[in-house]
C-alpha cells in the first residue's frame, strides 16, 4: 500500500533524522576523542623526549636546530610564548631572548664602525666573545633565530645574503641590486675601485659611483686615498673582519 | 697586535681607510674619536709633550699597510684636541701643537699633591728642579715640558699657593711654595 502523505509521516521522517543525526554526533564524538586522545598522546611524547633531551638541547647547538627542524615539522613553536610550557620546561625562550638583547647591543656597539651591517659569522665570534663565561655554545642558526624575534619589536633588524655570506642589517637602509653587488665584490678583498666595478660588472663610471656614494652616506663604506697606485680605494667594514678587534678595543 | 716600542697599537692603525679623512660626517666622527684617543694614550705612554705636523712622528705613518696621514687629517685630529682643551697650537701657522694628556688644572692638582707628599709646602725650588730634580724622579712631573709647567705654576701662583720669582741665574726661575 503506497504511503499517503499525512501528520503521521512526516513524524516518522522526522525521527529518523534525529536519530540519524543522534549517531552522525557520536560518530564525530569518538573521533575528536580519539584525535584528543592522539594529540595528548603526541605532545606528552614530545615532552617527555624534551625532558629527557634537555641538556643536549640547551647544551649542543646541533641538536638544538635538529630540535627546532621537528618542532616545526609538527607545528610547534617552542619560542612562541615565554610564559608556555615549552619555555618552563626548557628555559629556551629565555635564552633566545638573552641573544637578543646581546645581539642588539653589539650591533649598536659596532654601529658607528660598520654603518650598521655586520657579517653574520663576525656577530656570532663578537657574540661568543660577550658570552665567554657561559659554556652553551651559540651557533649561527640560534643567531638566526633570536634576530627573527627581535623582528616583532619592528626594530629593522634583518638578515640579509650578499653572494656566499649572510649580513645582519640593524638600520632600515634600502639596499638594492647593485649595492649588493658591490658588497659581494669587496668580499675578496674588502675593497673595491671605481675601475674595478666597470670592469667587471661592465657599469659605466655614473652608476658606480652614485652607488657608492650612497653606501659612503650610510656609512658602510669608507675611502682610502693613500694607495700607491692613486685609485679611490672603497673599503667596507662590515665585510672585513677589522671590526672584531676594534670593538674588542672600547 | 702590532707594537710601537712598548705601546700596543690599536686595530684600526691597520686598516687603511683611517688614514684617509672621510668626507661624510658619522663616518668622520667616529674615525676623529678612535685617533684622538690613541694621539692622547700614545703622548701619555710615551711622555711626548709636543707634535710637530711636518716632522717624523710614529703615529702618523704605518709602513705595514704603507699608508701615512696627509698634513690636512694631521691638522684636522690635532683641531679637535685643541677645541677640547687637550692640546694647543704652540705657533700661528699650526705647525707645532703642545699635547696636554693631562689639563693645565690636573697638572696643577699633580703638583700640589707633590708638594704635600715631599713637605715641601713652605720651601723653595727652582723650575729646573721640579722637572728633573731628585725629588719628582719617578713622579709624573719628571721630565715635564716647560712650557706645561710653567702654566700649571702660574695657575697656582694665581690662586696664591705659590710666589714665582726670578733667580740668580737668568735663565731659571725660583718657586716659593705656600700652601
Amino acid at each position: 500500500m503506497r504511503r499517503r502523505p499525512g501528520i503521521g509521516g512526516l513524524q516518522t521522517a522526522a525521527a529518523a533524522r534525529d536519530q540519524y543525526r543522534l549517531l552522525g554526533d557520536n560518530v564525530a564524538k569518538l573521533r575528536t576523542d580519539l584525535m584528543k586522545e592522539q594529540l595528548a598522546t603526541f605532545r606528552s611524547q614530545l615532552e617527555d623526549f624534551a625532558r629527557k633531551h634537555k641538556n643536549d638541547i640547551r647544551k649542543n647547538p646541533t641538536f638544538r636546530t635538529q630540535f627546532h627542524e621537528m618542532c616545526a615539522k609538527v607545528g610547534v613553536d617552542p619560542l612562541a610564548s615565554n610564559k608556555g610550557f615549552w619555555a618552563e620546561l626548557l628555559g629556551i625562550g629565555d635564552f633566545y631572548y638573552e641573544l637578543g638583547v646581546q645581539i642588539v647591543e653589539i650591533c649598536l656597539a659596532t654601529r658607528p664602525h660598520n654603518g650598521g651591517l655586520i657579517n653574520l659569522q663576525e656577530l656570532c665570534a663578537l657574540l661568543r666573545q660577550k658570552r665567554k663565561s657561559d659554556r652553551e655554545a651559540v651557533s649561527e642558526d640560534d643567531c638566526l633565530r633570536a634576530i627573527s624575534k627581535l623582528k616583532i619589536l619592528g626594530s629593522g633588524f634583518e638578515v640579509i645574503s650578499v653572494g656566499k655570506r649572510k649580513l645582519v642589517r640593524s638600520v632600515p637602509t634600502e639596499l638594492n641590486k647593485d649595492h649588493n653587488e658591490i658588497l659581494e665584490l669587496a668580499q675578496a678583498q674588502g675593497f673595491v675601485t671605481v675601475d674595478e666595478l666597470e670592469r667587471r660588472l661592465s657599469w659605466t663610471s655614473g652608476r658606480a659611483t652614485d652607488a657608492l656614494d650612497t653606501l659612503l652616506d650610510e656609512g658602510l663604506a669608507m675611502i682610502d686615498d693613500g694607495h700607491r697606485d692613486g685609485k679611490r680605494r672603497y673599503w667596507f667594514p662590515c665585510v672585513s673582519s677589522i671590526s672584531t678587534s676594534v670593538v674588542s678595543d672600547i | 697586535m702590532q707594537k710601537l716600542g712598548d705601546f700596543k697599537l690599536p686595530q684600526f692603525f691597520n686598516y687603511p681607510p683611517y688614514f684617509t679623512l672621510q668626507p661624510v660626517r658619522d663616518t668622520r666622527e667616529k674615525q676623529v674619536q678612535l685617533w684622538k684617543e690613541l694621539i692622547l694614550d700614545y703622548c701619555r705612554t710615551q711622555k711626548i709633550f709636543v707634535i710637530g705636523l711636518e716632522e717624523e712622528f710614529p703615529l702618523f705613518s704605518n709602513h705595514l699597510i704603507e699608508r701615512s696621514l696627509s698634513n690636512e687629517a694631521r691638522e684636522a685630529f690635532l683641531s679637535v684636541l685643541v677645541s677640547e682643551g687637550r692640546a694647543e697650537w704652540l705657533d700661528r701657522g699650526h705647525r707645532k701643537c703642545l699635547i696636554l694628556w693631562h689639563r693645565i688644572q690636573d697638572w696643577a692638582d699633580i703638583l700640589l699633591h707633590f708638594v704635600r707628599d715631599n713637605g715641601f709646602e713652605d720651601s723653595v725650588m727652582t723650575v729646573e728642579e721640579i722637572r728633573t730634580g731628585v725629588e719628582s724622579r719617578g713622579t709624573e712631573l719628571h721630565g715635564i715640558d716647560r712650557t706645561i709647567l710653567m702654566r700649571a705654576l702660574k695657575l697656582l701662583e694665581h690662586k696664591g699657593k705659590l710666589a714665582i720669582f726670578k733667580g740668580t741665574s737668568a735663565d731659571d726661575e725660583g718657586v716659593k711654595f705656600s700652601v
